[in-house]
């Protein structure tokens, strides 16, 4: 560049910048670029991620609703196809609440978009219902899901945002239900018998575990353990990273663990303190 | 046609159950294994007519060390072409990469996209290739089935 066209562009911007400094800036600008490029990259095979584990239950389906409008299963055998589209349909509706979910976090780090009224839910009966919404899917293994109601006998009402508290619920439960041995039963029963302001819910399986050197991972963005990876390859490691952050929210705790008997064990524990429960800063 | 033996080589139940459905509709035997180690055991100790193999697939408990499961239908495929020359085999499977794909296809193996291609056609192309008869849109009896 000539010394006249120099000092043109320096009167222009109103600075009497360098060319050193005009250097220094377009190679940030080229470093700025590349990050962004590698950002958009990520996105993109993210999207790809979501579509494809949304399109699988969809397409699954479309396979048993072909065998049933072409005549191609007993009446007998229809009521067990409709028990598997009504699982698959579960399993789609499941990862869309996540990925919607998903992309909250990503879009507000804070989570201010998230925070919707803090009401009181009935954690027993929140509980019942999502037994009964994944259960179909266990039946697939011969896996028994128990809300262990003996073990509800104080009120279970905590506060809570009871969409996002649900899905946090809705993730464990169809963690163990995927990662459970065949023909084992999952158990989900109230721990907190001494304290007196929190609800604690204990959800244990017996499966594939957690090794100790992956417990303190398990909660991260997108982590699967190499043996879940290879026992169940379709997967997307959003669901335990999404039920911390709402935990989080919530001021709870959420710790993954295995017990003497090898079980693997998460605990959820809330408030059953309006004001406790609610976040301030 | 005769009974044929097949063997659906796949870990998603949400797959498995409907394409076991319409091949034991045609009159078909189904086997299935959904793991590397079980479809190996089940090719070995059966007369298999026909193989569906998926390729993201947990390699199974003795092969876990060995194998990662995004390669356990690539092994497969390769096992079959070496130990079993004749046997046919469709891959059907959700891998859209493109370098997989083109492997199993220099395999002599078809690659279908699975849940995509409609059950209807995965049992013409079976049935076309168990037959040696052409498979075709034609076909008047698609109309009635």
């Amino acid at each position: 560049m000539s010394v006249d066209k120099k000092n043109i562009l320096q009167e222009r911007s109103g600075s009497r910048a360098p060319a050193e400094e005009l250097v220094k800036l377009r190679r940030e600008n080229k470093h700025l670029r590349k990050s962004l490029d590698l950002v958009k990259q990520e996105q993109i095979e993210y999207l790809q991620n979501v579509a494809h584990q949304l399109v699988s239950p969809l397409n699954a389906m479309k396979w048993h609703i072909e065998n049933l409008t072409s005549s191609r299963v007993s009446v007998e055998r229809a009521r067990k196809v409709l028990r598997s589209i009504y699982s698959q349909a579960t399993i789609a509706v499941h990862l869309a609440k996540n990925f919607a979910l998903m992309s909250n976090l990503e879009a507000d780090h804070s989570l201010k978009a998230m925070r919707e009224p803090v009401e009181e839910v009935d954690l027993r009966l929140l509980l019942i219902n999502l037994t009964d919404d994944f259960q179909p899917q266990g039946w697939d293994k011969g896996i028994k899901i128990i809300v262990h109601d003996e073990s509800f006998k104080k009120k279970s009402q905590v506060y809570a945002i009871k969409p996002l508290i649900s899905q946090v619920f809705s993730n464990i439960i169809e963690n163990a239900t995927k990662y459970s041995e065949a023909d084992s039963t999952i158990n989900i029963r109230r721990v907190d018998h001494t304290q007196t302001d929190v609800v604690a819910i204990e959800v244990t399986n017996v499966g594939i575990g957690i090794h100790k050197d992956d417990i303190e991972r398990i909660f991260e963005r997108g982590f699967r353990s190499g043996r879940a990876q290879n026992k169940y390859p379709a997967g997307t490691g959003f669901g335990l990273y999404i039920a911390e952050r709402i935990i989080a929210i919530h001021r709870g705790e959420i710790i993954a663990s295995m017990n003497a008997q090898n079980d693997t064990v998460f605990k959820v524990t809330l408030w059953t303190d309006k004001l406790k429960g609610k976040k301030t800063k | 046609m005769k009974q044929s033996t097949i063997l659906v080589i796949d870990d998603e139940q949400g797959f498995i159950e409907p394409l076991k459905d319409a091949l034991e509709f045609e009159g078909h035997k189904v086997l299935t294994a959904s793991t590397g180690e079980e479809a190996l055991d089940a090719l070995n100790s059966n007369k298999i007519d026909f193989v569906t193999v998926d390729i993201m697939m947990p390699p199974g408990d003795s092969l876990e060390t060995e194998i990662h499961s995004h390669e356990t239908g690539i092994l497969l495929c390769e096992e079959i072409r070496d130990s079993y020359p004749k046997l046919d085999v469709f891959c059907i499977s959700v891998v859209t990469d493109k370098e997989t794909i083109q492997y199993i296809q220099s395999l002599g193996i078809r690659f279908l996209r699975k849940g995509e291609t409609s059950l209807r056609t995965i049992l013409d192309m079976i049935a076309s290739s168990l037959t040696g008869i052409a498979y075709s849109t034609d076909d008047p009896r698609r109309k009635h089935r």
